[in-house]
């Protein structure tokens, strides 16, 4: 199954190339992509089809405060120790690909990412999307040679977590359009892997996302973004006839949850400033789509900002 | 030492005064040196002139550009004019009107000292002119 998946990503991404370089070289004479469809790279989490102009370097500066569900004693989440920060660089190597670098709180993870604006949507609407294909992969950092897992048969057995048990992927697959002046929207399919996952959890999760703006002011807009893991039966790992009673130490199902995420979004020439709030904790897309076991309920949602900052060479 | 009480409140006095008069003290700004204008610049023709499908376009990317600084009707009094050592002259004026278009379009893009360069931020020809034609447009 997993190479299942593999081929189909690969083909889809060859697919992609050939078909960006038949439009391209069509396009580049007759039409023009469409202006301002996002003012930043980022979409709270999430990425959009923006890249910046070639040898522009981004700061993204990502927060996430603990749980609003003390209320008034920790100041809704803002004061709470819980929280999740993310400080990433990114760079413009050529035109509409992008390199970067992030470092987050959780799980200490080291993402080393790229993305690639493959086709532009243009205003004579030759080219009615854009096409946009985002891929990282991620070191968890903690300082921990070795894991005690929970482990049913081994309770108390030790794990080498090297760098092998490290390492999580994701990769995505963003299909965007500008709908109105106001409008833009975005859909995503994406493939998640992590090499080390607790005990009967699934390494591997397929995900669907969509999110948009809503442009209220010239520079204020409304955002919005889900993002579905999907539970496929074929490439889980969990049984669906397991039971205590047949698999002893058994209490799942494991199913990570959605992310649901709002905000409002100011921009200026240089930043984009956007505060919303989300039932993850998570900013990394791959540990979003494992790991996200808080559901849409009111306690789970944290207040967060992120922040970009271009600067031009 | 009533006298050493006196010569106290004295010294308050000029202290906290002067704390208080450094607010209220107008901060003298630089008067803008001429620019130097490449010719050609000088001699650019703006090939957008009374484009009037860029009108939406120049609005957004002052907005987002220049607003700050310049002020939402460019007389340059934006939230950030207060902190530029240069005075920022307005747009509205009869001698900037008098400018050509290639000239502008050189100050606005090019720019120099505090006025930032915005060729990588405004990648596009038809989106500076765009702006260009915006700017030239201002009224009081």
């Amino acid at each position: 199954m997993k190479s299942k998946i593999l081929y189909i990503l690969l083909g889809l991404f060859v697919c992609t190339n050939l078909f960006a370089q038949e439009e391209t070289t069509e396009v580049k004479e007759k039409d023009k992509p469409v202006r301002f469809a996002w003012e930043s790279g980022m979409l709270i989490d999430q990425q959009t089809s923006m890249v910046p102009t070639v040898k522009t370097l981004e700061m993204v500066i990502q927060h996430k405060f603990g749980s609003i569900d003390n209320g008034s004693s920790d100041l809704w989440g803002i004061y709470a120790p819980a929280g999740n920060i993310r400080l990433g660089l990114n760079y413009v190597v050529a035109n509409n690909v992008q390199i970067g670098w992030g470092i987050s709180r959780r799980n200490m993870y080291n993402d080393f990412n790229i993305k690639w604006t493959i086709l532009e949507q243009t205003r004579k609407n030759k080219v009615p999307v854009f096409v946009t294909v985002f891929a990282n992969t991620a070191i968890d950092g903690m300082d921990r040679d070795d894991l005690e897992l929970y482990n049913y048969d081994m309770p108390y057995a030790r794990s080498r977590f090297n760098l092998k048990s490290r390492m999580s992927y994701f990769a995505e697959l963003i299909i965007g359009r500008k709908v109105t002046n106001a409008l833009s929207v975005q859909g995503a399919v994406s493939f998640s892997h992590a090499n080390f996952v607790p005990q009967w959890q699934d390494h591997d999760r397929v995900g669907l996302h969509f999110n948009g703006r809503l442009k209220v002011s010239p520079q204020g807009a409304i955002i919005f973004n889900f993002d579905a893991p999907l539970q496929i039966d074929d490439l889980s790992e969990q049984n669906p006839g397991w039971n205590a009673e047949n698999t002893p130490g058994w209490d799942g199902p494991y199913h990570p949850e959605p992310n649901l995420s709002f905000g409002y979004e100011v921009s200026t020439s240089t930043h984009a400033f956007q505060i919303y709030m989300g039932n993850s904790q998570a900013m990394l897309l791959q540990d979003m789509m494992i790991n996200n076991y808080n559901g849409i309920d009111f306690d789970n949602f944290a207040i967060g900002f992120t922040i970009t900052r271009l600067w031009s060479f | 030492m009533k006298k050493y009480r006196n010569l106290l409140t004295f010294f308050v006095i000029v202290f906290v005064g002067g704390i208080l008069l450094s607010f209220v003290t107008v901060q003298d700004k630089v008067k803008p040196a001429p620019w130097d204008i490449p010719e050609k610049y000088q001699k650019m023709e703006n090939p957008y002139v009374g484009d009037e499908s860029l009108e939406r376009v120049g609005k957004i990317l002052y907005i987002k550009h220049c607003r700050s600084c310049h002020g939402n009707n460019g007389e340059g009094d934006g939230p950030k004019a207060a902190s530029m050592k240069t005075e920022i002259l307005s747009f509205t004026s009869e001698k900037f009107k008098e400018e050509a278009d290639g000239v502008v379009y050189f100050q606005s893009i090019i720019g120099r000292d505090e006025m930032p360069n915005y060729e990588s931020k405004i990648p596009e020809e038809e989106d500076r002119w765009a702006l260009v034609n915006y700017i030239k447009a201002m009224k009081k």
